[in-house]
This record gives C-alpha cells, structure tokens and sequence, in this order.
C-alpha cells in the first residue's frame, strides 16, 4: 500500500553509531536521504546514541509539532525498550511533551517486510547458486544478556523457510551465542553457503569480526570505508562455497521498512489520516 | 517561526560564521554557499564545487590527514571545497550535518529554553562498558575537562555545562572558548554549543576513571 505523505510531521530515525567507524551511521543517513528524496515528511532527521546529533539534541532540529520516532535497530531490547525511551522522554507509544507529539514506533528489524529485503540479498550476493544446494544464514549479534536480540532473527529465518524461497536450509545463526555462525561448514550440509549478516550497518561486526568467524580473513580488517578492494564472492572454504553480503542495513531499500513501522503504527494506534 | 527561515533571517541580518564554515548569501547566483572560512578571501572559483546538501556529510566526516571527525566541533574541517545551496531549507539541512543541531540549539538558547546536561546526568547514563566512566573524580573530571576539550585540543565548541548543578568547571581555555573560531564580530558568527559532553569525552573519562582505580589499588 502506498504510504500517505505526512507533510506536517516529522520522521526521526535512531541509530547507535559509533565513535570509531563512519560506516556505522551512513546506512541511517542513506535511509534518511532516500525518504527526503521521495517527499514524505515535512522533515527527516537522524539522531544516535554514540554520534552527534545526540538524541537529547535532535529535539531542537525539529519544527513539526508530530514526530515519528523509528528506531533503525534489529531486534527489540534494551536499546529500544530502555535507552531510547529513557533519551526521549518517551512514555509510550505515544508522548505530548514540550508542544510536540511523539509516536515511537517498532524497530526495523522486527517488520515482516524485511523479510523480502533478506531474501533480496540473498540471491544479489549468489546469483548462480542453486537455493536447492544452498543453506542460507541469517546472522546476528547474540548475547546470553537478553533473549530477545535473537528472536528477531530467529523470526526472519522461520518467515523465509515458510516464504517457499527454496533454499535446503534457512538457519539463524550468531556471534556470541549458539549456534556460533563460526560453526557455519559444520552447522550446514549443502555445498553452498549464503551469509547475510541481519546488521543495519557495514560496521565493526559485519565487516571486520564475522569475516574472521568465518575464515574469510585470519584477523579483523581495515572498515569498510578504509578499504580499496573489495571483497570478491564466492569464497572456497573449508570443502564449501561461502558467499558473504554486506550488512542487510546497508540496503537502501531499508527505507521501505521504515515507512511501513510508521503506517503500521497509524493503524494500531491512530486512525487512517 | 520555523528554523529555516529564523536562519534565512540571521544571515540576512549579517551572520557569517558557524565553527570553520563561512556563509556567504547571494554568491554567483546561489542563494547560500558555504566553504571553510579560510578559503573564503582566496581563489573563490578554485574550490571544488558541491550541490545540495546531502554533500556535507561527505565532506565533514574525514579530516584533511584521513582521520574520522567523530566529534563533529572538531578543529579539523578540511579545505578547498564550496558548497552551493538552493534555499535556506538546504542551507539548515547542510549546516545540520556539519555541526548537528547546532542551529537549533542557537535559537533554542536565544530564546532561554536551551537544556543543560550536567556531566554527572550524561556519565550516569553511560551503558555497557562505559558504565564505569561514572566513577571518575571531580578533581579527574576536571582535569579532563583541560585535557580533552577546547581549541587546544581541537574542539571548538563553547562548553555549557558543569560537572553537576552546583559544581562549575574549574577556569581554563576550555572552559572560557565561547564557541566562535577566528576573529570576527561575535554578532556574526552563530557559537557552536557543547550542550552535553560528547561521546569522545565520555570514552575518556572511561579511560581516566580506570586508570584512578588502578592507582588506588597499586596504592
């Protein structure tokens, strides 16, 4: 369905970002541009917890009195259900402070249609590979401190084994948490192996640890942004073919899924405008 | 009144300046252009030129010696580029990018509703392993204050806020930059503003709240 334009509101997208690695805000600025570019909302802004604009300072770039906050993260937890609330003064879904009205939305992660973007990726990476040979991973972070950073994930990989996408097998997998995707050559039993690292940014983990948990690379690389050469796929590893993708944040697509949080939010807690 | 055309009326009533950025209104046909203040009295049709402003954020992320600009106040804007913009929407989104929020909180500071963050509010609030920078002394804060912040260290922003409501920052270069770089008319130059520590101060006061737990233990 096409998204309503909301020239009178504002979309503030929220990324972590990082004090180390320009690769790891670009994916929301790329995000924040496509949207701009198609004229949706009256303003887009992004704001982060480790770069500038904080999110205590995004408040005042703002002008519309109704803002859509979406956070640009991949699983619903503690940086979705505590820091960003906490940051913004949210009190629920929906917030009247200082004049203005916040609607905080879902994260991007947990929307179905990511599920289309994975699935995208997947054969962009490995054109010629034959799903029916192929296990494809999806891979996250992981932490044994909260369950839900991998449900996320574990839900993206059950809705692409029931998409009849076709491939032998659809498993998630992750960095600090079982199954390891380090374990990928045993974990999978095809020839071909497709990993799409379920990241929203080409930044320290996607770029620079999973090619080493992988065997790609025996130690981290320069980022992404520091690099002349890029990698080249497939990869002959360990007695299989491993194609590895850039983080599935990097698609400029992810815009999309952002509009749909918000319309998903109007029809849970508004009426259609 | 919206942001853009609050801007649009300060540069017509002569500000020029933002941190290192010259704002030069009616240039050559372009309703705003921006360049590095240094650049602005030299070979003006030199400059590499750039359209719109989603340019900015390619033009201020690496310094002139390829090192990320993490903390966007930074001394360290590099030369020899002029950006052209097409309204005063694009000269705030341009200006937004090179020094975030940094309009806004101009206006919001004018008008008495800019919000302080404490440093003590700001490390409280620190997760995972910079949880520990909450430890850190007032005398070590204080000292990181002079170490980290101000021209002398690169960062350019005017520092607004104290160690906690009633405990000030100690005198130093840092604490007395009012956020404007180089010599002209204050009335011209829109500061840039340190509303909270940044996350650059906030990775070393984790550094320097270790390093004061290491010494008690050794002691």
């Amino acid at each position: 369905m096409p998204f309503t334009p909301k020239p009178d509101a504002a979309l503030l997208i929220v990324g972590h970002g990082s004090t180390e690695n320009p690769d790891s805000s670009t994916p929301y600025f790329d995000h924040a541009d496509e949207i701009r570019r198609r004229g949706l909302f009256g303003e887009v802004h992004c704001c982060f917890w480790k770069e500038e604009p904080s999110m205590r300072e995004a408040g005042y770039m703002i002008d519309r009195d109704e803002v859509y906050v979406v956070p640009d993260f991949i699983s619903e937890g503690y940086f979705t259900q505590d820091v960003i609330p906490r940051e913004l003064h949210l009190e629920g879904p929906t917030t009247v402070k200082g004049g203005k009205t916040w609607h905080y939305t879902l994260p991007v992660g947990v929307h179905a249609s990511m599920t289309g973007l994975l699935l995208r990726r997947a054969r962009e990476v490995a054109p010629d590979a034959d799903p029916a040979l192929t296990t494809l991973f999806i891979v996250g972070h992981g932490t044994g401190l909260n369950q839900n950073s991998t449900k996320a994930v574990k839900d993206q990989a059950d809705r692409i084994k029931a998409s009849g996408a076709g491939y032998a097998e659809v498993l998630d997998a992750y960095m600090e948490e079982q199954p390891f995707i380090a374990d990928w050559d045993k974990l999978a039993t095809t020839p071909n192996v497709v990993v799409v690292p379920f990241f929203i940014a080409d930044g320290l983990h996607s770029y620079q640890d999973i090619p080493v948990l992988l065997g790609i690379e025996s130690e981290p690389g320069e980022a992404a942004s520091q690099r002349e050469v890029f990698r080249q796929n497939p990869h002959a590893l360990r007695g299989k073919t491993l194609y590895y993708s850039s983080a599935i944040g990097t698609e400029r697509l992810i815009a999309d899924v952002i509009l749909d949080q918000v319309s998903d939010f109007d029809a849970k807690y508004h009426d259609p405008r | 009144m919206i942001l853009a055309e609050r801007l649009s009326r300060a540069v017509a009533d002569g500000v020029r300046r933002i941190g290192q950025i010259a704002i030069l209104p009616d240039r050559a046909g372009v309703p705003f252009v921006l360049c590095h203040m240094d650049d602005e009295a030299g070979d003006f049709a030199a400059l590499e030129v750039h359209e719109g402003p989603a340019a900015a954020r390619g033009i201020s992320t690496w310094a002139e010696d390829g090192h990320y600009r993490f903390t966007k106040g930074e001394l360290s804007l590099r030369r020899g580029w002029r950006l052209h913009l097409a309204s005063a929407e694009e000269l705030l989104q341009a200006l937004d990018a090179f020094y975030p929020a940094n309009v806004g909180m101009h206006f919001a500071a004018v008008d008495g509703r800019l919000e302080i963050e404490s440093l003590r509010d700001k490390l409280n609030r620190q997760t995972g392993m910079y949880r520990f920078a909450r430890n850190l002394s007032d005398a070590g804060a204080q000292a990181l204050v002079r170490e980290v912040c101000g021209p002398g260290n690169c960062c350019v922003k005017k520092i607004l806020w104290g160690l906690d409501a009633q405990t000030p920052l100690e005198d130093s270069e840092a604490s007395r930059f009012d956020g404007v770089v180089g010599e002209i008319d204050r009335a011209a130059a829109i500061p840039l503003r340190c509303r909270e520590a940044c996350n650059h101060f906030v990775a070393e006061a984790r550094k320097a709240s270790k390093a004061e737990f290491e010494r008690k233990a050794e002691a």
